[in-house]
């Protein structure tokens, strides 16, 4: 994609989304909780995000979509610097995280990554007993003792509708469990360092439907007290689930609007032909 | 003024909540101390190779002010104290040939048995079979060598009516059972590596298995199976006491040169027999570690052969490789790699043929039946493309399970020997008591817990160490130059010769100390030795451990620290504790990086302190068969109880090693 389109649709995008956002409460309660601002990242010469600027709201669900590849997962990544990992990314740009750049040099990654949890594509428990898997997260805040630790555990596992399933058998192999319940599992183990943010990257792709919907209904009910962002191939679970939907294509931000707009009356013609399901 | 808000405008306000974020204070002491000691004790390794080499020149230096380094390396006698005479020919030739003869029985069996383990035994079997590999690279050298002196000389003497059987030929049939566990594993893994889509191509246009095998997947593992010959050689030519008891140790070139049934004597053998019946410093001595170095040389070239052929074969599966090549290539150039993987294909037949032409010749040494078997083969390579393929198909895999058949017999005979022979040795009293009459009589207590306190010490310094090492390997470094030195150096150290430890050993922990010979400097010899071997697997099991576990933990705010502490060390640790034991059994059997070191014969009371010397079961077994007339009952029981140890520690590793395949099966399907 040449870098003259490219500009050209970031600029669309910036005067549409001001327009959207004048009629929103100012400074001091502002309504996000994560923005980028003109967001590239690299991996060694290939540029998977091109001037991605986007506002997270704050308690909404928000879904990212489109085709694989187009960087959904990697923005999601960005927001908790999970790309860290590599040693072969450069990022340029800023994302606010409340108003802090969290791409400074002085950002201290731990810290950020407990107020912002991340839920992955192939559920990934630590193979250690579900009590421990859930307990993780608190023990690296030094929280070790048994006293403190049970509500901790109980709770995130009411919050991730697990605990029916698993209270007699806390001290069993997490790897014991069913793919859907290891994932709410994960979900659980997040939640249990109180974030505010959970990042949800393609969490149900590798479950069978019916563990699908227990998940979907279980974000339904995380948006009350936490901000998602979410995610995923599947169309149909963006309209379920999510109040706003980013439609992503080769790495650049194409449309970002509330869902109902964007599955309903998209106005880029790229969007359109995605949802229709011309291309994809 | 009232600000309007734009997507690009961002919201300067900052709640309370998460100002801590910019505090700097991330990393604890430590996490700080965590690298810099990791670091240290991986370049642990690259300090051992240089102290090595500087130490041997060192030694070796003034060694040709009384001889010429031409004398040396042209003199074809070797008489130091009979007639002062140090030249290295007689040595370096007993050493080409028994490692020549050694592969030439290994090889073409060597190979046969990885293709029968990697392509057509059933799971059961491919798992037994691997046992038995690994229990034959178990067995101690000094085991086999006091089973080749017992019974493979006799045989040699009495079917080629020969006056004594201590010859070449012993010794080069005694290397090659040593150097097929290498060749065969080696050779597995290259052959595994070939992906199963050739194979799949090849059967689903219509080819037998045998046409798949030998056009597809054996030109593909090609240059890894040639590593696994190479790397069998450096494991022939490294070994010591198994040569040492049954070349006959006479310093003699061959005549003629393919006269089989002459003793020689190989370089490492004169290391073992000479070093301790020299005075330090005198020219005997510098001259023997002129020839260490010789025998360092040899190895490193042979180490280095084998390392830039793996990579190649590593280079050739990276994609980004493959992709580089084609676009340097035209497609004009298609003809002539076509005709280059031709001719490859040629020179291994042909390699293949002669070097069993060649071992015909040896083995029989009888120009007839040679001719017959040349003249046999002749007709095979002429009309083999007229054989219908059913008719190849069923020639080769009968070859195949021949040669499985002899690893198979092989082991058979020599567990069998010790086994029998051992059995009525066996008693309490044999196991419990000291020895008396030289070790004729009484027993061999001193040497069990002396063998079970060198290994025990060594495993105490070296996993620590390897631990630490493996895990900077695998966690804290990028690949760069240091890197990859730090890397070739565990490779040379894995590669070196049990007698190149123990002499290093001997200089460093016995002479430069003055402790002379004692316990503790056995175990840090051991621990050196077993060094690379705990790297390694601690490293392959901490890579295996897989990323999303990792970055999980990352996404709950851990440290790197806490997530090495946390999940990757613990994964890893039925990995390491593999190894170590793998590690354990190797310390277990070796007789030379001890004998300078550590033990002595014949010892009346336990050590009672690291600084006093010990006894332990391969040296005892050693000098029981080779220096005591009339040691013979006693050796047996040694022997017995050497070989339960290491089957005892083998059988472990297997049993850790399956729990862990299992448990990564179960992990795998379920996620």
């Amino acid at each position: 994609m040449s870098i003259v389109k490219s500009k050209k649709i970031s600029e669309i995008y910036t005067e549409k989304s001001g327009k959207y956002i004048k009629s929103q409460p100012i400074i001091g309660d502002s309504p996000f909780i994560i923005q980028s601002k003109e967001l590239n990242l690299w991996y060694d010469e290939t540029q998977a995000l091109i001037n991605v600027s986007l506002n997270i709201y704050k308690n909404k669900v928000t879904a990212l979509i489109g085709p694989s590849g187009c960087g959904k997962s990697t923005l999601i990544r960005c927001f908790n610097r999970m790309n860290d990992v590599y040693d072969n990314v450069d990022i340029t740009g800023e994302i606010f995280y409340s108003g802090l750049n969290i791409l400074g040099k002085k950002i201290q990654v731990t810290k950020l990554r407990k107020k912002i949890g991340m839920i992955f594509q192939k559920p990934n428990p630590f193979p250690m007993t579900i009590y421990d898997n859930v307990a993780y997260g608190p023990r690296i805040q030094k929280i070790n003792r048994k006293c403190n630790l049970d509500p901790i555990v109980e709770k995130s596992l009411k919050k991730a509708a697990l605990w029916d399933e698993v209270k007699d058998r806390l001290d069993d192999s997490a790897i014991s469990l069913s793919g859907g319940q290891q994932q709410r599992l994960c979900i659980a183990r997040a939640l249990a360092i109180e974030p505010d943010v959970l990042l949800m990257d393609e969490p149900t792709s590798s479950l069978d439907p019916i563990a699908t919907a227990k998940i979907e209904n279980l974000i339904n009910e995380l948006k009350k007290k936490y901000t998602v962002i979410i995610v995923t191939h599947n169309m149909q679970q963006a309209t379920r689930i999510s109040d706003y939907t980013g439609f992503m294509y080769l790495g650049e931000l194409i449309e970002f609007d509330s869902t109902e707009q964007i599955f309903q009356k998209p106005k880029q013609d790229l969007t359109k032909r995605y949802i229709g399901g011309r291309f994809g | 003024m009232v600000k309007t808000m734009s997507a690009t405008t961002v919201i300067k306000n900052k709640p309370s909540s998460i100002l801590d974020l910019e505090l700097k204070s991330e990393k604890s002491f430590t996490e700080k101390m965590v690298k810099p000691i990791l670091f240290f004790s991986a370049t642990f390794s690259i300090i051992i190779v240089f102290f090595q080499i500087f130490f041997f020149f060192q030694q070796a230096s003034g060694a040709f002010a009384e001889v010429s380094l031409w004398d040396f390396i042209t003199g074809t006698s070797w008489r130091p104290v009979e007639q002062q005479t140090y030249g290295a020919v007689p040595l370096i030739v007993g050493t080409f040939v028994t490692t020549l003869g050694a592969m030439i029985i290994t090889v073409p069996i060597g190979i046969l048995t990885a293709i029968y383990i990697a392509e057509l035994a059933p799971r059961k079997l491919k798992k037994i079979l691997k046992f038995i590999v690994e229990l034959l690279s178990g067995i101690p050298s000094v085991v086999y060598g006091y089973f080749g002196l017992i019974v493979l000389t006799n045989w040699i003497r009495i079917i080629f009516d020969r006056p004594t059987g201590q010859s070449w030929l012993a010794g080069s049939i005694i290397l090659s059972i040593m150097a097929l566990p290498t060749v065969i594993s080696v050779s597995v893994n290259a052959l595994n590596a070939v992906p199963v889509e050739y194979k799949e191509a090849a059967l689903g246009m219509g080819a037998n298995r045998w046409e798949a095998i030998s056009k597809v997947i054996l030109p593909s593992a090609f240059s890894g199976i040639t590593t696994a010959i190479i790397l069998g050689t450096g494991r022939a030519i490294g070994e010591t006491m198994a040569v040492l008891m049954v070349t006959g140790n006479t310093t003699i070139i061959p005549s003629p040169i393919t006269n089989i049934f002459s003793p020689v004597r190989t370089i490492t053998a004169a290391l073992g027999i000479e070093i301790p019946e020299t005075a330090i410093g005198g020219t005997h001595y510098t001259m023997l570690f002129a020839l260490v170095i010789v025998l360092y040389v040899i190895i490193i070239v042979i180490n280095s052969i084998a390392e830039f052929l793996s990579n190649k074969f590593n280079k050739k599966r990276d994609p980004k490789y493959l992709r580089k090549k084609k676009k340097k290539k035209p497609i004009l150039s298609l003809q002539k790699s076509k005709i280059i993987s031709r001719l490859n294909k040629k020179i291994f037949y042909s390699i293949f043929l002669h070097i069993f032409v060649f071992g015909l010749l040896l083995s029989w040494s009888n120009i007839w039946l040679a001719l017959i078997g040349t003249i046999i083969l002749f007709l095979i390579i002429k009309f083999y493309k007229r054989i219908p393929n059913k008719v190849q198909e069923k020639i080769a895999f009968g070859l195949i399970f021949s040669a499985v058949l002899m690893v198979f017999t092989t082991l058979i005979i020599v567990i069998g020997f010790v086994i029998i022979k051992g059995i009525p040795v066996i008693s309490w009293k044999f196991l419990l008591s000291y020895p008396r009459d030289l070790g004729r009589d009484g027993g061999i207590f001193p040497a069990i817990v002396g063998s079970l306190y060198l290994v025990g010490g060594a495993v105490l310094f070296a996993v620590p160490l390897g631990i630490a090492s493996g895990l900077y390997l695998a966690e804290y470094t990028k690949p760069n130059k240091f890197n990859r030195l730090i890397r070739m150096s565990i490779d040379n150290l894995n590669g070196t010769p049990s007698i190149v430890f123990g002499l290093f050993g001997f200089i460093v922990f016995c002479i430069l100390t003055g402790w002379g010979k004692t316990l503790l400097a056995g175990q840090l010899t051991l621990a050196l030795m077993i060094l690379p071997t705990i790297i390694r697997t601690t490293e392959q099991s901490i890579l295996s451990v897989p990323l999303d576990i990792r970055e999980g933990s990352y996404a709950l705010g851990a440290n790197k620290w806490y997530t090495v502490k946390k999940i990757v060390i613990p994964s890893a640790i039925p990995g390491i504790i593999t190894g170590t034991i793998l590690g354990m059994g190797r310390a277990i059997g070796e007789t030379a990086p001890i004998m300078f070191t550590a033990v002595v014969f014949n010892l009346r009371r336990l050590p009672n302190s690291p600084l006093s010397p010990v006894m332990a079961l391969p040296y005892h077994l050693f000098l029981l068969s080779t220096t005591v007339p009339g040691g013979q009952e006693n050796a047996y029981g040694t022997a017995l109880v050497l070989f339960v140890l290491v089957l005892i520690l083998y059988g472990m590793a297997t049993l850790f090693q399956s729990k862990i395949e299992k448990h990564s099966e179960k992990h795998f399907i379920l996620r």
